[in-house]
């Protein structure tokens, strides 16, 4: 695994429709929070890592120069990290080998993305090429409303049991974004409520789906020596797992999804988990839709294929049950798509150094973070734990 | 430094628009680049791409696309934005974690399908106040070279001989997109851009695919008789607005100094053997030397009046033709690399400097008048 790295910091925004704000102060923000709370100073920072979704997204190409003295990072060593929506966790798995191999000792993590300025469907239908898919994979709901479909058919589960299972996990979730001070969408909703909103893609509905969020997020990775020398409250990278798969979405198995199952099995090897389900305390999934947290659930372990909407029903992944998952309402109360992956990794951070306050899950020692990204293409994983 | 790291194999393809699609491209320098030590891509650790969107055709999220062209298919991969010696830090970073023996690195350009390479620029620049005002590339370095010239008196005729030196140099490499042997009233007298750049002054639009094999110490000894050592890497980034920044005193300085202590380089002058630089305007070769240390500021019309850049000459830079003749925007960095690494084996062919190469520096920059610079060292 190379040296060992801890996070001793995290900054958000307060994430929604951030109109008072412009693009750089919005990083600004979630950077000047970070620096706030590791007591570090930009002086401190050996590099950065920057991160967002494509150009199309606010208009703006290469943002690591528009963002260089919001991220204070002029005069510094630069990395940056692209991979779609999973570019927020890639962000974190930069910034991790970046102190893992010894070439710096405290890295600066930096997601963000500004959707309001644009238009985050249209520039999501760009990501599939003009000539075979682009007539019919057309934004983020269609892509992933045929992969719950497929889930469900290859395993016969009734379309009632998913809906119910599905406006459960919904409900879950709108609840818990009131606990989680940045949360975007804070609204109560009921199942009913749920069940019988408009139709976006069928059989995703308007409560399945993430809004379209301003935000950023901005964390500090660190070495050992430096964690000690500064003796705060520190995350340890437990584990690190990618993967990615065929451009052509109709080329690969999405139900049970072999890109998800391998980044994962990956990061569980290094950290040892053998029993996901027992052994982490919490798991931060990416989930933009609420069929497709489900289908993530099997392919993480967490349940035996198939199985995710009984575990849901029985209460298995709520604030309460046995793995809670998303506690901070996850992506499906907030999505500023560059910045999501981190902010999932952030959100595992807060829990198990105890500082997620409201929404902190008791004794949380282990905790799991997750980003997809592509037209179901990429997953990775970060697994941080409160233990060297 | 705490792992070696080594270059073990090499693959490009060339310059001009080809009418070969990306994936045959992309493709064809990941195969040879493996094919030339004897791997597959099951062999395969880990895999660094660098592209940009903006320079992508039209497709966004370009990694998606050409994901399992460049074998990163089920593999931990990952991707670099804008610049490909990123690409090349990143690869080296994961190599050093202990954790992969091997990296591929890409770096994917199409040239031929994007828009003129300003049109892209200009996106760089923020909504409100620079892309208003037409700020590109190009016209951010019209500006850079009118200082340059004012403050230490280089004149357009200096400026103008590397491109004469490097257009010539493009005519022993072949995989240059735009070469030609002409004189520096030719070049002056090219049609004008931005004044003072005349077109041949200007980099062209170029495709550039490039894969580059990294290997630990142990396994690298085992795919090759002739590794080439990574020894040292800089980067760093300078504040945004244009009008806030000393255009003549860049950010190139510090990449370089990062670079030099990490390698235990002393006199970059002396111990460099040969240096490839990006150098999308002609007169940028000479500021970005000064800045390098290869002499001190405002030296270096007369440095390349004496021929010391030449191919023949004590400090050769650009032996290949550099970015004025093959300018692939994302790959030019990782293509500058290659080149070093070809000196330093000894197979740069035609464009074999005469000397011998123990040390070689590649350097990248991208962005406003260099807004942000990665230099690379590596050596035998």
């Amino acid at each position: 695994m190379g040296r060992p790295v801890g996070i001793i910091g995290v900054g958000q925004t307060k994430h929604g429709r951030r109109m008072d704000v412009a693009y750089p102060e919005l990083v600004r923000e979630a950077v000047l929070r970070v620096f706030e709370d590791s007591g570090l100073e930009p002086s401190d920072i050996d590099g950065v890592v920057s991160g967002t979704m494509p150009s199309m997204m606010e208009g703006v190409a290469l943002t690591h120069f528009y963002f260089a003295d919001a991220m204070q990072a002029v005069g510094k060593p630069i990395l940056k990290t692209e991979t779609c929506g999973s570019t927020g966790v890639s962000i974190a798995h930069t910034a991790y080998y970046w102190v893992a191999s010894g070439m710096a000792d405290v890295v600066l993590a930096v997601g963000h993305e500004k959707m309001n300025e644009g238009d985050a469907q249209a520039t999501m239908t760009t990501v599939a090429e003009p000539f075979y898919q682009r007539y019919f994979i057309a934004g983020a709901p269609g892509v992933f409303s045929m992969q719950s479909q497929m889930w469900a058919d290859r395993y016969g589960i009734p379309e009632a049991k998913i809906r119910d299972a599905a406006a459960h996990i919904s409900v879950e979730h709108h609840n818990a974004a009131f606990e989680n001070p940045y949360a975007h969408v804070k609204i109560r909703v009921t199942a009913d409520d749920v069940k019988n909103s408009r139709v976006i893609t069928y059989p995703v509905r308007l409560l399945d789906v993430c809004p379209t969020s301003d935000g950023a997020c901005a964390m500090i990775f660190v070495s050992q020596n430096k964690a000690k020398k500064l003796g705060r409250k520190t995350a340890w990278v437990k584990g690190v797992g990618y993967r990615g798969e065929e451009y052509f979405f109709g080329d690969s198995d999405k139900g049970l999804w072999q890109g998800a199952v391998l980044a994962a099995k990956q990061a569980y090897d290094q950290a040892g988990i053998k029993n996901p389900r027992k052994d982490l305390d919490v798991a931060e999934v990416y989930n933009p839709f609420t069929f497709q947290e489900m289908l993530f659930y099997e392919c993480f372990g967490f349940c035996e294929p198939g199985g995710a909407p009984d575990m849901v029903l029985k209460g298995t992944f709520d604030k309460k049950g046995q793995l809670p998952c998303d506690p901070s309402g996850g992506v499906l109360c907030t999505n500023p798509i560059g910045a999501t992956g981190l902010i999932r990794v952030a959100e595992a951070v807060l829990q198990v150094t105890g500082k997620a306050g409201e929404h902190q899950i008791p004794k949380a020692k282990t905790a799991f973070s997750h980003a997809m990204g592509g037209v179901d293409q990429f997953n990775g994983v970060m697994i941080v734990g409160s233990e060297l | 430094m705490s792992k070696k790291v080594a270059i073990v194999s090499v693959a490009q393809s060339a310059g001009p628009a080809s009418k070969d699609n990306f994936y045959d491209q992309a493709y064809r320098v990941t195969r040879e680049c493996l094919d030339k030590v004897g791997m597959t891509r099951d062999d395969l650790g880990t895999v660094v791409s660098a592209s940009s969107d903006i320079f992508h055709g039209g497709i966004s999220c370009a990694n998606a696309y050409y994901w399992e062209t460049t074998g990163a298919f089920l593999k931990n991969a990952s991707r670099q934005d804008g610049e490909s010696l990123f690409a090349f830090m990143y690869g080296a970073m994961r190599i050093m974690t202990g954790q992969y023996d091997n990296c591929l690195l890409l770096a994917l350009c199409k040239g031929s399908e994007n828009p003129e390479n300003d049109t892209c620029t200009l996106m760089f620049g923020d909504p409100f106040y620079h892309r208003n005002l037409g700020l590109t590339e190009t016209t951010s370095a019209a500006f850079q070279m009118q200082a340059y010239m004012e403050k230490y008196g280089v004149t357009k005729e200096q400026c103008a001989k590397v491109a004469v030196k490097n257009l010539g140099n493009a005519l022993r490499n072949p995989y240059a997109h735009r070469r030609g042997k002409y004189t520096v009233a030719d070049i002056l007298n090219s049609a004008p851009a931005a004044a003072p750049l005349t077109d041949l002054q200007i980099a062209p639009k170029s495709e550039g695919f490039v894969a580059m094999l990294l290997a630990s110490e142990k396994k690298a000894k085992k795919l090759t008789d002739k590794p080439v050592w990574f020894k040292g890497y800089g980067s760093s980034l300078d504040t945004y607005f244009l009008g806030d920044r000393d255009l003549l005193k860049t950010q190139l300085r510090t990449a370089a100094a990062q670079a030099y202590k990490m390698a235990g380089i002393k006199d970059p002058k002396k111990e460099i053997d040969v240096a490839e630089v990006t150098e999308p305007y002609a007169f940028q070769e000479l500021l970005w030397c000064e800045e390098l240390g290869f002499c001190k500021p405002g030296g270096a019309g007369k440095m390349i009046d004496k021929g010391t850049t030449e191919i023949s000459g004590a400090l050769p830079v650009n032996p290949s033709g550099g970015v004025l003749a093959n300018n692939p925007y994302v790959s030019r960095g990782l293509q500058r690399l290659a080149e070093g690494f070809l000196q330093i084996r000894g197979e740069a062919g035609e464009h074999q400097v005469d000397k011998k190469v123990k040390t070689a520096l590649a350097h990248g920059t991208h962005g406003f008048a260099g807004q942000c610079h990665a230099v690379a060292i590596i050596g035998v």
